[in-house]
């Protein structure tokens, strides 16, 4: 199976050359492709200079357009799988291989990497996020998801195509479901992850709820009228 | 509906056919957004000119002056104008990103082609 892991990236100048040395080392086998979503710091020339195989987008157009590029260049690099992969650190590289065996194993579409397959949620208020998206996609499609927001995610060629046609499809929960709800198989396989090595996260209190109540009106509303 | 509120809507008018016409001089407007907004001019002249209309309309849908029955046309005109705007704004959206992403997918060919040559 032709892998390609593409990792997002918006100013990352902190940890991207650590996350990618180490995707090197530990999964050799696999290709991989740095997106830099027009980051305003040093993650383009860190990546210029270290040789990695760069995505350079001349402007930030968010993480949905910036993961669809990488979409669109595993599909017309003829790559049979593609996994999401955060550049901060968070993910391990052991467990890609993980997640392609899982693939073959099920000929599943989608596999996730997911925190609480085995393990159980904690009760902080993230969590009570989680939960109330993976409720929704159970009720909605009838798939459950333990840890729909993991960022690390395994998609076959099918998924790829699906991804890099559609506009405005990000890889979100939202995706997940409409795409489990079109017929998509959905798997999970237990991983670990770390804390995030540098950097600030993303999701503030108010962006939080914001990410929330757009993850529930799209997998709700949107998604049932999209083509 | 006072004298008042008849001359201001003409001179409305007015002003806005004023700052269409700089804009189509400047060549800042598509012939589709002036279409929008001499539509637009021609409500404020036409219920601003002929009274009667507004009155007969307000009565028949039951406002209880025809001045409301002008607010509400007016807002009506603005709401189906950001609407149509939200949609054109999110086409843009998807033919920048494409836009953006045949930039990025080119630059990695061309990279990797003068990686080979040297």
């Amino acid at each position: 199976m032709k892998l390609l892991v593409i990792i997002p990236a918006y100013n990352e100048q902190d940890c991207i050359v650590q996350t990618v040395e180490e995707l090197r080392q530990t999964a050799p086998q696999y290709d991989y492709v740095v997106v830099n979503d027009g980051s305003k710091d040093a993650t383009k020339s860190l990546c210029i200079e270290h040789g990695f195989n760069l995505l350079d987008l001349p402007v930030n157009i968010g993480l949905t357009g910036g993961f669809q590029a990488g979409m669109k260049y595993a599909l017309r690099n003829g790559y049979d799988a593609a996994v999401q992969f955060d550049a901060d650190g968070q993910h391990m590289p052991a467990y890609i291989e993980k997640l392609a065996e899982e693939m073959q194993r099920t000929n599943a579409d989608i596999v996730i990497g997911s925190r609480f397959v085995t393990e159980k949620k904690s009760a902080s208020m993230r969590m009570v996020g989680s939960r109330l998206i993976s409720a929704i996609i159970k009720i909605t499609t009838g798939t459950s998801i333990c840890d729909p927001t993991s960022g690390m995610r395994l998609y076959n060629r099918a998924m790829i195509e699906r991804f890099s046609s559609k506009s405005d499809f990000g890889p979100e929960p939202d995706s997940i479901a409409y795409l489990a709800r079109k017929g998509a198989v959905v798997r999970e396989v237990q991983v670990s992850m770390r804390e995030r090595q540098a950097g600030e996260s993303y999701l503030t209190f108010t962006r939080s709820i914001e990410y929330m109540m757009r993850t529930c009106i799209s997998i709700l509303f949107v998604q049932w009228f999209r083509s | 509906m006072n004298i008042t509120l008849r001359v201001f809507l003409v001179v409305s008018a007015v002003a806005v056919l004023y700052f269409v016409v700089r804009k189509i001089k400047k060549s800042k407007f598509e012939a589709s957004d002036s279409i929008f907004w001499l539509f637009f001019i021609a409500v404020l002249v036409v219920l601003g000119a002929f009274p009667q209309v507004s009155y007969g309309l307000a009565n028949i849908l039951g406002f209880e002056s025809p001045s409301n029955f002008i607010f509400l046309c007016v807002i009506a005109i603005l709401l189906i104008r950001v609407f149509s705007l939200t949609a054109k704004v999110s086409l843009l959206r998807t033919k920048l990103d494409s836009l953006v992403q045949e930039v990025a997918l080119d630059r990695n060919e061309r990279a990797k082609n003068n990686g080979d040559a040297s």
